[in-house]
């Protein structure tokens, strides 16, 4: 109850100021356009740097567990199918919002190993809604200049949808400045394994001695390879959970956590401030003393 | 012309009433904002106590054997106050917490484990055991782990270096892709050989400033539910045992 309220009355917060800020910008400019501050101009394609969060400390990596697709589904009467839809969405606008803010990655749990084990019929809707909207968004990812990339096992999943998942990477690669991983029949054991198996193979290729096995060799080995800053600066979970669920488990070492209680198809562009002014005002220490 | 400058002025006038009245608003808003997270925080503190005390009931019984195991993440700063650690300790072994890991990145603890060892009666060094190989002095007391970062990386990679070198060691290394040498319960064989638990702690407290894990033995963590109690300085016993108790009535699906 005292945790409904607080975040009534932060959101309430966020709401007054952000009627007030547009307002008394418009009174400014009615009143002497030479007063306008430059520092607040408007860069196309960035998102005005909401206030009380600075820019130069954004993360440069954001990861999120998409959890409460199904729980919002059942609360608002609708089908498990039309959960994930309304999940899928939400990343797109999640990712756009995260790009425009600054933040250069951004890595989504979309489906984990353990997901196989959920009925037959919601797996099959899941994989159909990865391929339909992969495909639907390779022209919004080129015009956005997002470089899309999945990680994961899949080896068990349908061969259209590996078939997607090759073209949207190929028509995405030469983009530098944004990065949308997604995590599909992820696992972070099966990451862990997968870089050791990879470590053998180099090993037996003569590209490696066993001596130059450490942890930044290591590393290199994750499937997280795909990326500048394989280690997220936040994770966001939803849904009230509090804990990692088998992702990303070496990249998280100093990973800043934030569980946030709102169901993924509600975690809107307040929430994603609310998590970012969180993080913002953490000292982080890396396991270090400063 | 004339006519307008009266207007114009009215305007302005209106306007910077306006622009105070919504200044004031905002600040108001600030003030019942903040009053509410002092209000909350007294009522938490009161809430702890009460805890503390027995005089409310839901918190008086923990079912404590789903806790099979526990982590406590201590930030460096917080893992100096050895006194304060083993005062939570005592609270654990009070509260029937049976299996405790201690973890600090710099691994300060394990460098004062005999001593911390000492001051809590009762208290053991956990060693991998069989799950029947339990003493009866293990039952009635608290067994320790001491943990550090050397214990999460380092010791993966040293796993895979051992798991590599038994490969290697097969008859024909060049035809088998690892499949039958790189699964987890090998990764887990090969941990202990380099004298880590694989033991999976079913509850991670986090205490110090950072809401982070600070690299806690990454492949023990996958469903470990995760919950940061704030400063170690500050700890209360009511908080713990309602971190404790939330953690009994957490249903998890495993992704399923």
């Amino acid at each position: 109850m005292l945790s409904l309220l607080s975040c009534f009355l932060s959101l309430l917060s966020f709401l007054v100021h952000s009627c007030i800020r547009p307002w008394t910008q418009a009174k400014i400019s009615l009143k002497d356009e030479k007063e306008i501050d430059e520092g607040t101009s408007y860069v196309a394609g960035e998102e005005e740097t909401p206030k009380g969060l600075l820019r130069e400390q954004m993360p440069r990596h954001v990861a999120v567990i998409m959890d409460g697709n199904r729980r919002w589904a059942e609360r608002a009467g609708l089908l498990t199918s039309q959960g994930h839809e309304a999940g899928a969405e939400r990343l797109i606008e999640f990712a756009e919002l995260c790009f425009k803010l600054g933040i250069e990655t951004v890595s989504a749990f979309a489906f984990s190993t353990e997901n196989w084990g959920r009925h037959k019929i919601e797996v099959n809707c899941l994989m159909s809604l990865f391929q339909r909207y992969l495909k639907s968004k390779i022209h919004f990812f080129q015009s956005e200049e997002i470089r899309v990339s999945v990680i994961g096992n899949l080896e068990k999943i349908p061969e259209s949808l590996l078939g997607t998942i090759k073209e949207t990477e190929e028509a995405t690669k030469r983009y530098k400045k944004k990065h949308l991983i997604l995590a599909i029949d992820y696992s972070g054991r099966f990451d862990i394994l997968h870089a050791c198996k990879s470590i053998v193979k180099k090993s037996q290729q003569g590209l490696i001695r066993e001596e130059d096995v450490d942890q930044t060799l290591f590393e290199r080995e994750l499937l997280t390879k795909c990326t500048e800053f394989p280690s997220p600066d936040l994770l966001i979970r939803t849904s009230g959970e509090q804990r990692i669920s088998n992702f990303l488990l070496w990249q998280l070492a100093y990973t800043e956590l934030f569980f946030s209680p709102v169901l993924w198809p509600d975690f809107d562009k307040d929430r994603v401030i609310e998590a970012l002014v969180s993080y913002q005002s953490r000292e982080r220490r890396f396991g270090c003393r400063i | 012309m004339d006519s307008n400058e009266p207007m114009l002025l009215l305007s302005s006038r209106i306007g910077q009433i306006g622009d105070l009245g919504l200044d004031l608003l905002w600040r108001f808003l600030h003030i019942v904002v903040s009053l509410f997270h002092i209000v909350s925080g007294i009522f938490e503190a009161i809430q702890s106590y009460a805890i503390s005390l027995g005089l409310i009931q839901k918190y008086s019984s923990v079912d404590i054997e789903k806790l099979r195991c526990l982590a406590v993440v201590l930030d460096i700063e917080v893992a100096r106050d050895v006194a304060k650690v083993v005062e939570l300790l005592q609270w654990l072994k009070t509260i029937g917490v049976k299996q405790v890991g201690l973890f600090d990145s710099q691994g300060l603890l394990k460098k004062s484990k005999d001593m911390i060892l000492e001051m809590v009666p009762g208290s053991t060094l956990l060693q991998e055991t069989g799950e029947k190989d339990i003493s009866p002095d293990r039952k009635e007391g608290i067994a320790i782990e001491f943990i550090s970062s050397s214990d999460n990386k380092e010791a993966v990679v040293k796993a895979a270096n051992i798991l590599l070198k038994r490969h290697l060691k097969t008859s024909h290394p060049e035809k088998d892709e690892g499949n039958n040498v790189f699964t987890e319960s090998h990764l887990n064989e090969a941990l202990r050989v380099v004298g880590e638990n694989v033991h999976v702690p079913d509850l991670m407290l986090v205490y110090g400033p950072v809401r982070s894990h600070l690299g806690f033995p990454a492949w023990r963590l996958r469903y470990t539910e995760i919950v940061h109690m704030g400063s170690l300085k500050y700890m209360r016993y009511g908080s713990l045992l309602k971190a404790i108790h939330k953690f009994t009535g957490v249903r998890q699906n495993y992704g399923v």
